[in-house]
């Protein structure tokens, strides 16, 4: 009984169990522990890869429209086909543009948000402002973009009000500029929530210390907030234009059919056409673009937010 | 008419095949089989939702599983999104995620050219049926269409105050501008436009170029591109004027009370078909039952009701026109009819498919 009471049952269990992991991962793999750690990592990674190479394979045949089957042989036609066809030409250079710019003016907006959120001394408007950031991430991304045909829709509550005035109904909808609005109301969200945890971490004082020392507000923000908010834009950035640039829901919805992106082009092939070569070659060359715009962006600028580092720099 | 290929029986279904046969009977099939294999929990028909799942529950899947005690479980995956997972199902010797698709025969020819569609010549009901449910260029039954449709052009009358459009060069008006819409990868309007455009229908797919060129006219007009439940939508919603789309849309948009109405204009409209198939890999005793479930689908019966809810001419002689559509265009039931009307082989469709809605896409996206 009172050995009982010394050494109690659950440390009875821990012996144990420390005694089945001993047998399975003896002490003396313990220098091969970390990787371990990596196991799922590695499965993942791996099954991502396995696809790609799946993918890669069937980049290489093309389609007999005769059986409906890939070729036996390997070409090169498909990746020929998608640089010289216009189509994807525009369909490549419109996702770039859009990534582009949808991260650009999701930054400038994501910015004043975060800021805002991170510095209020009002703990009211702070939730307010964190519901208003987490309330879309409940809505889905093809209802949000049907809210919007609602609401900028020919008979929407904007065209019905800009009616009131005297204003006969617009196009507000189906075109690019709808396509970029819907993208930037879609990525906000991602982007302040990159850049709180790096507006966090810059400690109040240095605003303030500049301040003392006789920078105005402007300077302080310029010369003191923004180049150590930089870690917060390049995540942010690289979420954002990766994000945009892959789009599908988007572009369908608001795009009115004639602003499709490179998801939409791939879909078209892969479910439209049947032709599994070329839409794989065309989620290829959209992972290849989407790999070299991220590696320009961390190599100018590093990582960011999204280093994984111990050091602070 | 060949015999039905009958599977390996044993006791059990045999036993179970008897019981099955008063359901059979009531399908006017008793005597065709002396035994019938064991009935499956639920048969699975993948369909187009909203109206068109509505009219075939109410046309082909209720009274079969009334007549037969198997249940039909519709699924609404789309037709295009399902060709993929039933293909990769029959390359890896899996049984198929459905029993029986309903599709455009030109999406099921692809599945045919591919051989993953099991032959259904032995349908009893087949004798019973007009030219229009033979898949054309194929051989034998890999597919059986099942009605007819037409994509015709429907306008809103407030619109046209002239009256009806008498031709697609109507759409060119200025006044239409974005105000006009097409199916997103041009089903539909390809040979009309070839006409409009000026050339033959005797030059597809060799020369296509007045299509091209008459596309990229109407492309000036910022038209809208769609699936079929946008032209619905845009249609209630006061977005487009005018649309080439399938007559059932057009008329489902009137029975919500939007005021429509379609023509075939003098260029003619494009003519097709839809039909059912069953893919390779079945269960023998699903097979069956799935072939009953079209042999079912081809009788007048299921036919009347099924293709009253469409708004669509069946295969079958006989059938009575849905009040509304007596002496309509998208309605063809005579040789005069179909004098308007443009129908190309589904082979040469879908041998020329991909680079039709490549040019398409290259014009409408450029």
């Amino acid at each position: 009984m009172t050995s009982r009471t010394a050494y109690p049952l659950t440390w009875r269990i821990m012996d144990v169990l420390e005694g089945v992991a001993a047998a399975i991962w003896p002490r003396s793999m313990a220098r091969a522990t970390p990787y371990l750690m990596l196991a799922p990592a590695i499965l993942l990674v791996g099954l991502l890869v396995l696809g790609l190479l799946q993918m890669a394979d069937s980049s290489l045949r093309t389609l007999d429209t005769n059986t409906f089957l890939l070729s036996e042989n390997y070409s090169l036609a498909n990746y020929r086909r998608a640089v010289t066809e216009p189509l994807f030409a525009v369909v490549a250079w419109r996702s770039l543009l859009a990534a582009v710019i949808v991260t650009a003016v999701t930054l400038i907006f994501a910015f004043p948000y975060a800021y805002l959120m991170v510095r209020t001394r009002s703990s009211a408007l702070r939730k307010i402002l964190l519901i208003a950031l987490f309330l879309p991430f409940f809505i889905g991304q093809v209802v949000r973009a049907y809210g919007w045909l609602i609401i900028l829709g020919n008979q929407g509550m904007v065209n019905e009000a800009l009616g009131l005035v005297g204003i006969p109904p617009m196009r507000l909808i189906y075109n690019y500029p709808a396509v970029l609005f819907g993208l930037v109301q879609y990525m906000l969200p991602f982007a302040v929530l990159m850049l709180a945890p790096a507006l966090t971490a810059i400690p109040e004082e240095l605003e303030a210390a500049a301040g003392s020392l006789g920078a105005n507000w402007v300077r302080s923000f310029r010369h003191v907030v923004l180049p150590l908010c930089r870690p917060g834009f390049i995540g942010a950035g690289v979420v954002v234009m990766t994000l945009s640039l892959t789009d599908f829901a988007v572009p369908a919805i608001l795009g009115g059919g004639s602003q499709d992106f490179i998801a939409n082009a791939i879909y078209d092939q892969f479910f439209r056409t049947s032709d599994q070569g070329l839409g794989a070659t065309l989620a290829l060359m959209l992972v290849a673009l989407g790999s070299i715009v991220v590696g320009l962006v961390f190599s100018l600028f590093g990582a960011g937010t999204l280093a994984v580092s111990r050091k602070r720099k | 008419m060949k015999e039905l290929s009958m599977p390996y029986i044993n006791r059990r279904l045999l036993l179970q095949g008897a019981v099955a046969l008063g359901g059979a009977s009531a399908l006017g099939l008793r005597g065709a089989f002396a035994q019938e294999p064991a009935k499956p929990a639920e048969i699975i028909v993948r369909a187009w939702g909203g109206s068109w799942v509505d009219s075939l529950k109410a046309g082909v899947s209720d009274p079969f599983t009334k007549a037969t005690g198997v249940a039909v479980r519709h699924d609404l995956t789309e037709d295009n999104e399902i060709q993929p997972k039933v293909w990769a199902a029959v390359a890896q010797k899996r049984v198929p995620p459905i029993h029986i698709n309903w599709d455009t025969t030109t999406n099921a020819t692809k599945s045919a050219l591919r051989g993953v569609t099991e032959d259904l010549s032995d349908l009893p009901n087949l004798k019973n049926v007009t030219d229009l449910a033979k898949p054309v260029g194929l051989d034998g039954f890999p597919i059986v269409n099942t009605y007819g449709y037409v994509y015709v052009l429907a306008y809103r009358p407030a619109a046209f105050p002239d009256g009806a459009p008498k031709s697609w060069k109507d759409l060119l008006d200025p006044k239409y501008k974005g105000r006009v819409a097409f199916y997103n990868d041009g089903i539909g309007f390809h040979f009309p436009a070839q006409v409009a455009g000026g050339g033959k229908l005797e030059d597809i797919p060799a020369n296509m170029q007045p299509a091209w060129d008459f596309i990229a006219k109407m492309k000036e007009q910022k038209p809208l591109l769609g699936e079929d439940p946008d032209f619905t939508t845009w249609f209630q919603n006061g977005e487009i004027d005018a649309a080439c789309t399938i007559s059932t849309n057009a008329r489902e948009a009137r029975k919500n009370g939007i005021d429509i109405k379609w023509v075939v204009p003098e260029e003619g409209c494009k003519f097709d078909t839809d039909g059912l198939w069953i893919p390779k890999g079945l269960p023998e005793n699903e097979l069956y039952w799935a072939k009953q479930y079209i042999n079912f689908a081809l009788t007048k019966e299921a036919q009347q009701v099924w293709l009253d809810g469409l708004g669509l001419p069946g295969v079958v002689p006989g059938l009575t026109p849905p009040a509304d559509l007596i002496g309509d265009p998208s309605y063809p039931t005579t040789e005069e009819d179909f004098k308007h009307l443009i129908r190309i082989s589904s082979k040469v469709q879908v041998e020329n498919e991909s680079e039709w809605f490549g040019k398409f896409k290259a014009i409408m996206q450029g």
